[in-house]
């Protein structure tokens, strides 16, 4: 696992261009936090990449016009805890209470 | 006080907008209320994707920024193939969709598509308007943007109500990039590295591909390959860069490449890459490309470093400035003697071309056209077999003069793109070579040809079948030709005039003789020259197939020549 900090000015569909060019390549996102930080904005994402895909994902983001830095680090603690509970892509559970919420989407 | 969309359009003309495509619609209804006396020309076609090729056309033949404008839902969505094309080829484009009412966002109102989600991935850069305040700013920075690096499409989603409402305007904004702390540049001590790793080579190349185009710097490529005298070729995108007539100059390299580019560029021990992203149709298996050698990589795009093989140098910038600082210091380098590998690489034995592959008629028909052309011309492909023969062929160094649509693919690209390419040089002959099959995707476009009266050479290399597919399956699916039979395809004369357009018909046959009888001969002449939109349809033998070919998943010297 490696865990990637990309410092982004909050414009409109930056994270969603950051988070894209993670899911175009097939890799889940097991921890994923942004938030504000320093003079801008911080994603940070635990991912389970190769050598190769790292190189590439650093230079897909840094692409990113409001992208302002990528850096690749150790995962914290925080991170590894929330990605053991992560199990892999699996479809939405139904609601146990009765089915409430599925309800109210087919509304 | 201006309406928005009186606004919009004097910020395009602010930045340098004369010519625009596009299809009006609902939601953008307001801007082409406007637009008469806004000192813009705008071209409809005759659907979306027309406008948004044809918008690139005038880029790709001009450099200046392609503007195509459509409006919400199936206008937007209709600009997608073209928005995929532009980014894959780094063609400055500008997109602009009107959006249902701001109040309506997000209910799924009549002709609502979240066309900024739908984009976000295939766009360098995208806004969603939100106050008619921003529409200076947003304009400004768009067409930054579209330009700035490595240029790309941008789209501007524009609420309907924006471009009705009203306000004071004191004028076109500027937008100025905030520098990023980590913008790398190449450092001034690259020139002396490379040297190093010349100076060391036994076998060196030169990989021309786009980016050395789009950079401006053609004339000074041309000065160091000369000072270099390495043999040099080029991706179908970097066609015209290098003078053909070149002693070093091998052609065009990749999976239907000349024999002796894939040669050398299977062979040899430093490989200089100047602007080219090492698609898969150049590198064939990636795992075996250029096995021997080093790499060093000019290029303006981070993404693209790196990305397919590690490079021993990577020289990150424009190169209308690493070019000019390479060329200086190699001047006055003292470097090894390549004669011995450049007669290799250079040799007879190395012909550009098969034999078997010169006698083609479609092959032969292609270099009977092109010799005819007048310098400058402009030469369109569209998608498929007659996209690479036309490649193959191709002799001019004109830098814009050879434009297809080479990272996506995107057949029906060549006719729309013809129009805008004719209405960016009017006075230049444009040629555009489709097949039957992408010639039907935008055929509708034959009615702007008509209205305009552009003096479009058009001809369709007919051979009844989607043929590059076809010639898959007689290849590596044992001739099952599932579902690219096009025997049944109209009568392309017929259509034409229907048109009101001048058509003919040329048979193979007429390709026996080489060179061609005087009756052929003439006919050609009279098809260039004429003022008005011509169209010739050529018939070619259905299983005629584009020879050399590296399979996919092969090396590039593991290039087919005949079926086994």
């Amino acid at each position: 696992m490696n865990a990637f900090h990309i410092e982004y000015r909050n414009t409109q569909g930056t994270l969603m261009r950051i988070l894209t060019a993670v899911s175009r390549r097939g890799i889940e996102v097991p921890y994923m936090h942004a938030a504000a930080a320093n003079h801008g904005h911080r994603a940070d994402l635990l991912l389970n990449v190769n050598a190769k895909q790292i190189g590439q994902l650093c230079r897909d983001w840094y692409a990113i016009v409001d992208v302002t830095d990528v850096r690749v680090g150790t995962p914290t603690p925080e991170m590894m805890e929330a990605a053991a509970g992560f199990a892999g892509p699996h479809p939405p559970a139904s609601a146990s209470a009765g089915g409430r919420s599925a309800n109210a989407a087919m509304a | 006080m201006l309406r928005g969309a009186e606004i919009f359009l004097q910020c395009l003309r602010a930045e340098g907008v004369e010519l625009v495509f596009g299809y009006p619609g609902g939601a953008i209804m307001p801007l082409y209320d406007a637009l008469e006396g806004s000192g813009i020309r705008h071209v409809l076609t005759r659907h979306e994707q027309g406008a948004v090729f044809a918008a690139e056309g005038h880029a790709r033949a001009t450099g200046q920024v392609g503007v195509a404008i459509a409006t919400s839902g199936p206008g937007a969505t209709n600009l997608v193939t073209g928005i995929a094309d532009a980014k894959m080829d780094s063609v400055p484009l500008v997109c602009i969709t009107g959006q249902v009412r701001s109040a309506l966002i997000g209910t799924d109102a009549f002709q609502e598509t979240d066309v900024f989600g739908l984009t976000l991935s295939l766009t360098k850069w995208s806004r969603l308007v939100r106050s008619i305040e921003e529409i200076p700013a947003v304009i400004a920075e768009g067409f930054y943007w579209a330009r700035e690096s490595r240029p790309g499409p941008v789209v501007i989603d524009i609420p309907t109500d924006f471009l009705k409402a009203k306000m004071e305007f004191s004028g076109p904004a500027k937008f100025t990039p905030k520098p990023r702390p980590s913008d790398a540049v190449a450092e001034a001590k690259f020139a002396d590295d490379v040297i190093g790793l010349l100076q060391k080579a036994q076998r060196p190349v030169a990989l021309i591909g786009a980016g050395a185009k789009l950079s401006g710097a053609i004339p000074e490529l041309r000065q160091l390959l000369d000072s270099l005298n390495i043999p040099a070729f080029a991706t179908v995108h970097g066609l015209g860069a290098v003078i053909p007539s070149a002693p070093y100059y091998l052609g065009m390299v990749g999976m239907h490449g000349t024999r002796a580019a894939n040669m050398a560029l299977h062979e040899n021990d430093l490989l200089l890459i100047f602007g080219a992203r090492l698609d898969d149709r150049v590198t064939g298996d990636p795992t075996r490309f250029a096995p021997n050698s080093k790499i060093v990589h000019f290029e303006i795009d981070p993404a693209q470093l790196d990305r397919v093989r590690q490079c021993e140098l990577s020289v990150l910038g424009d190169l209308a400035q690493t070019i000019p600082a390479f060329h200086k210091k190699i001047k006055s380098a003292k470097l090894p003697d390549w004669s011995d590998w450049r007669a290799v690489a250079c040799g007879e034995d190395r012909a550009e071309l098969d034999p078997r592959g010169l006698a083609q008629p479609t092959i032969r028909f292609l270099d009977e056209l092109f010799s005819r052309l007048p310098e400058n011309s402009v030469v369109l492909a569209d998608v498929g077999q007659h996209q690479m023969w036309a490649a193959q062929r191709y002799r001019s160094a004109s830098p814009r003069g050879f434009i297809t649509s080479g990272g996506l693919g995107a057949m029906g690209f060549a006719l729309p793109a013809a129009v805008g390419v004719q209405l960016s040089k009017p006075d230049t002959t444009v040629v555009c070579v489709s097949g039957d099959g992408g010639f039907q995707m935008n055929i509708q476009e034959l009615a702007t040809v008509r209205r305009l009266n552009l003096p479009i050479k058009m001809v369709i290399v007919d051979n009844k079948y989607l043929g590059m597919v076809r010639q898959w399956q007689q290849l590596f699916y044992q001739r099952n030709y599932a579902e690219t039979d096009l025997s049944d395809n109209p009568d392309f004369v017929e259509i034409a005039k229907a048109y009101r357009i001048n058509a003919e018909r040329l048979s193979e046959d007429a390709m026996e003789e080489f060179p061609v009888g005087q009756e052929t001969a003439d006919a050609l002449e009279q098809f260039l020259k004429s003022p008005d939109p011509e169209l010739l349809v050529f018939d070619c033998a259905p299983e005629a197939n584009v020879y050399p070919m590296v399979p996919a998943g092969a090396a590039l010297s593991e290039m087919l020549f005949e079926e086994d």
